[in-house]
């Protein structure tokens, strides 16, 4: 039922699209045909794939980095507290910072190729992912770890089974934040260094007004985030299968 | 642990617990008691009088701030050999029934298919196998209450301590439990140490009830109940020593919250 719903809103959407395209101006919006003509023509170029298969490396590399490096340091600081404690300050004060100002800094010491655009994703999704990880991990269940103690559990196994299955709800929620934060900071990497990627190529219409081209880069960067999201709700969904229905 | 029959399961002596440095008032103060093998006591008394408090002094998850508690002679330790029935169900909610079951089985030297074997045996005991797989989220709540009866159970715990299990369920449930109870415990040879704020409760299941009052929590009165078991639930509301004692405990009861000067009763 959902699945036709949305449809029907999509459906939508798109004659808003067409009607303002009638209205506004088809040099500034394109029309839903033209759009689709202008994909096809990018996607049998070769182009459109190109331009995405380096976003999405850039994208990817720079967020798995971030969440191998954030569910263990956000974890540790939750489990071992005067580390936290000594820590979270300056995570809050980073997280506080906006990131593009480190772009500068970043090209200097790593340049402009992949390695520098991965970085930038990075730095904008590590804080998310760190903060609700570290917090998940201190909401854990007071009561649940009692009754784990009066069991006998060692540390480790009240760690295991009932601290960090109990934050996996909050590092999901780090994860999609991240994951949106991700695919911003790759746009603005690939605007801000070489210009490659969907980023370079949102540039490249844009400034030479090829409307059409560049409403099928917007598009494109839609679905990429709507399935990266959906991709993690699903892996939510199957870890939270538990939860009453 | 090396036990002998003459030691007590659990003894305290001269315990005292404050939480808040600041409050003049202890939350358990003074406690004495034994609880000899194989006996049932209950501790009676109103809410806030410390009886949670007492149980998780017994268990080793809190120490006292003084006097000495000894479980078979030793102080205390959290584990297998003790269990625990909390006030509330405490299941894991994300584990099925039978990993909560063998969750308490895992301090001990046992294989997994061991643990999995013995979980069944006692999900079986309290009625629920056909539950085992099942999230706990989806158990009435007389059902949880059945899953922590089992989890307590399971690693045949020569002491059992039970924080009002039966508290949150409808009348009928609770006669069914109570009669379950007592047939493991007759079963298991364990001591317990039951808590609970019902008068019927205590004389139904105690061989001892502990009357406690509060500010400080301390031991009022010790009881002994004298009705020879098994006890029929229906045919022990008739007996003339049941009613008198209950009289008994409930004027004491009454009196108890009556002359807390932090009960919204005081003085009525
Ligand atoms: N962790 C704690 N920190 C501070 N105060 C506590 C703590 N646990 C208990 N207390 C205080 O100690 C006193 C006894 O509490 P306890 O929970 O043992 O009472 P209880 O007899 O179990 O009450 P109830 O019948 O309502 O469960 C109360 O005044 C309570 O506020
Ligand atoms: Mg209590």
């Amino acid at each position: 039922m959902t699945a036709l719903y949305r449809l029907a809103f999509l459906f939508l959407l798109i004659l808003g699209w067409f009607i303002a395209s009638q209205f506004i101006g088809r040099n500034i919006i394109p029309t839903p045909l033209a759009t689709l003509q202008a994909g096809a023509r990018l996607f049998s170029e070769g182009r459109l794939l190109e331009a995405t298969g380096q976003s999405l490396a850039v994208f990817l590399s720079g967020f798995f980095l971030a969440t191998f490096v954030a569910i263990p340091l956000g974890a540790m600081m939750g489990a071992i507290r005067p580390f936290g404690k000594t820590l979270d300050v300056y995570v809050f004060a980073l997280a506080a910072t906006p990131r593009v100002a480190f772009i500068p800094l970043v090209i200097v010491l790593l340049g402009l190729g992949i390695e520098a655009k991965a970085f930038i994703v990075f730095l904008g999704a590590v804080m998310p992912i760190l903060i609700n990880t570290y917090a998940g991990v201190l909401a854990a269940d007071k009561e649940l770890v009692e009754m784990a103690r009066s069991t006998g559990a060692p540390q480790t196994r009240i760690f295991s089974h009932i601290v960090l299955p109990g934050a996996l709800p909050f590092v999901a929620v780090g994860l999609r934040i991240g994951a949106t934060i991700g695919l911003i900071n790759t746009v603005v990497a690939e605007l801000y260094t070489a210009v490659t990627g969907l980023g370079g190529l949102l540039a490249l219409y844009g400034n030479t007004f090829r409307m059409a081209e560049y409403f099928v880069i917007v598009i494109c960067l839609a679905i990429i985030g709507v399935v990266m999201t959906e991709i993690l709700r699903f892996i939510e969904s199957r870890l939270g299968r538990w939860k009453m229905s | 642990m090396t036990e002998k029959p003459s030691q007590p399961a659990l003894e305290f002596a001269g315990v005292s617990k404050t939480f808040d440095p600041a409050d003049a008032r202890p939350a358990v103060s003074n406690i004495d008691f034994a609880l000899p093998q194989g006996m049932f006591i209950s501790l009676l008394g109103p809410s806030g009088c410390g009886k949670t408090t007492l149980l998780r002094l017994a268990d080793g998850l809190i120490a006292p701030d003084s006097g000495t508690i000894a479980a078979f002679g030793a102080p205390p330790r959290p584990g297998p050999e003790i269990g625990f029935v909390f006030q509330s169900f405490r299941l894991i909610p994300w584990a099925s029934v039978a990993a909560n079951v063998e969750f308490s089985l895992r301090s001990l030297p046992l294989s997994k298919a061991e643990r999995t074997e013995r979980a069944l045996h006692w999900l079986e005991k309290v009625g629920l196998s056909r539950f085992a797989q099942s999230w706990p989220d989806t158990l009435s709540g007389g059902m949880k209450q059945r899953v922590a009866l089992a989890r307590a159970f399971a690693p045949n715990p020569s002491l059992l301590l039970m924080d009002e299990p039966f508290a949150s369920l409808d009348a009928q449930t609770r006669e069914l439990m109570q009669a379950e109870l007592l047939s493991l415990w007759s079963e298991q040879k364990a001591s317990v140490l039951f808590v609970t704020h019902s008068v019927d409760e205590a004389l139904l299941l105690s061989d001892t009830i502990l009357l406690m009052g509060t500010r400080p929590g301390r031991i009022v009165e010790t009881l002994t109940v004298d009705l020879e078991r098994p006890r029929d639930p229906d045919a022990i509301r008739a007996d003339t020593r049941f009613i008198a004692l209950r009289q008994h405990l409930s004027k004491k009861m009454r009196e108890l919250v009556l002359s807390d000067p932090q009960s919204d009763f005081y003085g009525r």
